[in-house]
């Protein structure tokens, strides 16, 4: 039972036009819900983003399954981005930014006072459009979030008194790099500076980065826009390998990419509206939505 | 048919163009550094050379130059010779040579020909119009080169024929000054193998654009040579006048001992020595004034600005790096940030006898009354305080967001994104601007006047490691070697210039002397300082990128 619907019935379905489609559509408020069999690793409700003056996301409700791929589409400027940076709270980094609205990360309500977000940002990871490793070496990369949060210690002081956490950081960066399907090209320059590394073996780096720190939920901006078709795939098989234990929120400009990676798909269209959400099978092959099926097929975005 | 010219792709064989044009440079080169020679007096002006005088052969071969230009040109104005002019020289190379003929024509005008006032000046303009009608009006290869042979052949003819030679001085009426031929006969030459090996690159490259960016890059490359010729100069200078005296009595052998007494580190460490190396520099090691002392030496000095810089830098990096990352990082307010930039700014740019004023007034009096190192060290620190703000503030700042965002979203705290992922980015440029302040205070004269100055030739080392003194009832410790007035080599250089002679007698040296060899000192230290810096800086580069 997802308790989505219930609020969604009190909340009047946003009339909505739109002057690029050939017809002016109401967005029904069946079109986005989306049944989640038991809790919803994300719940958000009402999201209201605005930067400035510029309301960039209207209304926006939908719940996230667990151990799921979840995918965000829409043309550029829809607030997808927006959205994804929502869920870890990143949007706070950005002070013109106001958010109203409801987002529960495993049932724990994150917009509200004396959250935590060291916390938060350590369940849920988040992995950007543009590779961005340190420029440290490849096991520091990883280790960087254990480390800081104190999980290893790996000082100077604990390197003398003979009790640090060497084996157990080893272990770590050698389970992680496997878990990003980096391990085999690395394991024997884990020294080197990450910046060395090619721009896909980058990306999938940096996903070891977050998964190092063990978050429920990984947030993936574009993780492959910047990637050269092979080291796109490598990042859509990543991507659906993860989803076995993790809980994946994809955006992506790429509609081909997210019918092959996700179970979900969010349709979001221009001015911030979350227009369709459903099975990826059933929003790519039926879609309720005329705009949707336009942007799907190309005819517009 | 077309209007666009076209030209093989491919440069054929090194065509006559070529072959004159590059001779025309290298004997320009030639005549370049001649000049300079004879200007600082490498080479007498009267030397003859090849049976001529070497001001008649100057003239010749600025004759040489002129021809080879002129006959390119027309050559290439003729079409004997390939290359692919534009329609005109341009207005730049206009101006260029109209100021030239200006300035030629009016001074031959009036002193070799002896008109008045209105005639010379008539003259003059009329010379400057005609030199820019040339340059502009015909084709590029006419413009750019008949000018040029034009001025090289008047400076040649008036060498040649003695007219402007050794005999030749001039002092104008209303100016106190007299230019004698020694020094107008190579700023001339100078000038002509420069307007004529500019010429002659724009004709090596055939002219038009391809000509263009010759010449362009001919004088950037002079820029940049003459750039380097000064500070050659300057250093040469003081090397020359300085290392005889710094050298004196100095020993380098193989056989020896490296004799290093404790005591010039102020601790007390057993002398110790090293065999088989056996170097000695009295002028550096010695104290300045000492019965004892045949070589009076800089070894107060040297310490004394070495404890100054190391004051200096304790005081003002963690201060200036805290208030950098406060204003990089931290505060919100853009008022605040651009009050503070400001006044850093302001800082930076306040004279040093204003700060040594400050420490005076202000410093002095609350440490004992006396002129003292640590007074010294905290104005240098306050002086030094500002370019770490500024420089460091900047580097933090252009450290990539991308580090932060990637920080931050990872769930690290912002302190430690700036301590682990901030702070390293940004190291070299914080390292760039403490090097480039401690070559500045290094150097600093005026404030040390004031605060620090002590006998103008110290006797005693300043011992700061071994006067640490430590008591049981408050302040606990103490040292009175920070509260001593001393010498830095700057102050050092003031006094042997102002002094009038050393102190003592039968110092090997006299008192200008010691002056050089301190200059040079101050020199080496400084380099020495500037050598760490970037040595720590490239340490830490290498750390971020090649790891």
């Amino acid at each position: 039972m997802s308790n989505a619907d219930v609020s969604h019935q009190s909340t009047p379905a946003p009339a909505s036009t739109t002057t690029t489609g050939e017809t002016e559509e109401t967005v029904r408020e069946s079109w986005r819900t989306y049944d989640v069999t038991g809790e919803p690793a994300v719940a958000v409700e009402d999201l209201n983003v605005h930067y400035g003056d510029d309301h960039a996301l209207k209304d926006v409700s939908m719940d996230i399954p667990e151990e799921s791929v979840t995918a965000l589409i829409g043309p550029s400027g829809c607030g997808k981005s927006t959205f994804l940076r929502c869920l870890n709270r990143m949007n706070d980094r950005i002070k013109a930014a106001r958010i109203d609205g409801s987002v529960e990360v495993g049932g724990e309500e994150i917009y509200q006072d004396g959250v935590d977000l060291v916390e938060l940002r350590k369940r849920v990871g988040m992995v950007f459009q543009a590779p961005n490793p340190f420029p440290k070496s490849i096991r520091e990369n990883v280790s960087y979030g254990p480390r800081k949060h104190g999980d290893l210690d790996t000082s100077l002081l604990s390197r003398l008194l003979g009790r640090d956490d060497a084996e157990a950081e080893e272990a770590l960066v050698e389970q992680c790099l496997r878990d990003a399907a980096l391990y085999e090209e690395v394991a024997d320059r884990l020294e080197d500076n990450a910046l060395g590394l090619s721009g896909g073996q980058q990306q999938r780096l940096c996903i070891a980065r977050a998964l190092a720190v063990d978050p429920d939920v990984l947030l993936m901006d574009e993780p492959a826009s910047a990637l050269d078709p092979i080291a796109t795939a490598k990042i859509e098989d990543l991507i659906g390998e993860l989803a076995e234990d993790y809980t994946v929120v994809v955006v992506t400009h790429n509609m081909q990419q997210a019918a092959r990676i996700s179970d979900q798909t969010a349709v979001f269209l221009t001015g911030g509206e979350l227009v369709e959400y459903g099975d990826t099978d059933q929003v790519f092959e039926s879609p309720e939505s005329q705009r949707v099926e336009d942007y799907i097929t190309g005819k517009f975005g | 048919m077309s209007t666009v010219t076209r030209h093989a792709l491919v440069a054929g064989e090194t065509t006559l163009r070529e072959y004159v044009s590059t001779g025309v440079m290298a004997v320009g080169a030639v005549l370049f550094l001649a000049s300079w020679a004879v200007l600082f007096q490498w080479v007498g002006e009267r030397t003859p050379v090849l049976g001529v005088d070497l001001f008649t052969l100057f003239g010749v071969l600025l004759l040489a130059m002129a021809a080879g230009i002129a006959g390119v040109g027309v050559a290439s104005r003729l079409g004997h010779v390939s290359a692919s002019p534009s329609a005109s020289a341009g207005l730049v190379a206009g101006s260029l040579f109209g100021g030239i003929g200006f300035v030629t024509g009016g001074l031959v005008a009036s002193q070799t020909l002896g008109m008045g006032t209105v005639g010379w000046l008539a003259v003059a303009v009329a010379t400057g119009v005609a030199a820019a009608a040339l340059a502009v009006v015909p084709r590029e290869d006419v413009g750019s080169t008949l000018p040029a042979a034009l001025f090289l052949a008047l400076v040649g003819a008036l060498l040649v024929t003695d007219t402007l030679g050794l005999g030749w001085s001039w002092s104008p009426n209303d100016v106190s000054a007299t230019f004698v031929g020694s020094v107008m006969v190579p700023v001339v030459t100078i000038a002509g193998s420069l307007v004529g090996s500019w010429s002659a690159a724009k004709a090596r490259a055939g002219f038009g654009t391809q000509g263009r960016e010759a010449g362009a890059f001919y004088l950037i490359r002079l820029s940049v040579f003459g750039m380097l010729g000064v500070l050659t100069l300057l250093v040469g200078f003081i090397v020359k006048n300085g290392l005889e005296t710094a050298l004196t009595n100095a020993q380098f052998g193989l056989d020896g001992h490296l004799d290093l007494p404790g005591a010039l580190f102020g601790v007390a460490l057993p002398d110790w020595s090293l065999p088989f190396v056996d170097v000695q520099v009295p002028f550096v090691t010695n104290v300045s004034q000492s019965l004892y002392v045949d070589v009076p030496g800089l070894a107060p000095a040297i310490l004394g600005t070495l404890w100054l810089v190391v004051g200096a830098m304790l005081f003002a990096i963690p201060l200036g790096l805290a208030a950098a990352i406060f204003l990089a990082e931290y505060t919100e307010s853009r008022l605040f940030r651009q009050l503070v930039e400001v006044a850093t700014n302001g800082l930076w740019s306040t004279p040093s006898i204003v700060f040594g004023l400050f420490g005076l007034a202000f410093l002095v009096p609350r440490f004992g009354g006396g002129k003292s190192l640590l007074s010294g060290q905290l104005v240098l620190g306050f002086m030094l305080l500002p370019l770490v703000v500024i420089t460091s503030y900047e580097s933090i700042k252009a450290v990539p967001d991308e580090y932060r965002d990637a920080s931050a979203a990872l769930g690290v705290t912002q302190w430690q994104t700036i301590r682990s992922a901030v702070l390293p980015a940004a190291m070299p440029g914080v390292i760039t601007g403490v090097i480039l302040g401690v070559g500045r205070i290094a150097g600093e004269t005026a404030p040390l006047l004031l605060v620090y100055g002590g006998p103008p030739f110290a006797s005693q080392n300043p011992n700061v490691l071994s006067s640490f003194q430590f008591t049981s009832s408050p302040p606990f410790v103490s040292n009175t070697a920070l509260l001593d007035a001393g010498s830095a080599l700057p102050y050092q250089l003031y006094t042997s210039i102002t002094s009038g002679r050393l102190p003592g007698q039968g110092a090997p040296f006299t008192v200008q002397d010691f002056g050089w060899g301190t200059a040079l000192v101050l020199l080496v230290v400084v380099l020495g300082l500037y050598a760490v810096g970037i040595a720590s800086r490239l340490y830490f580069r290498n750390k971020l990128y090649n790891e």
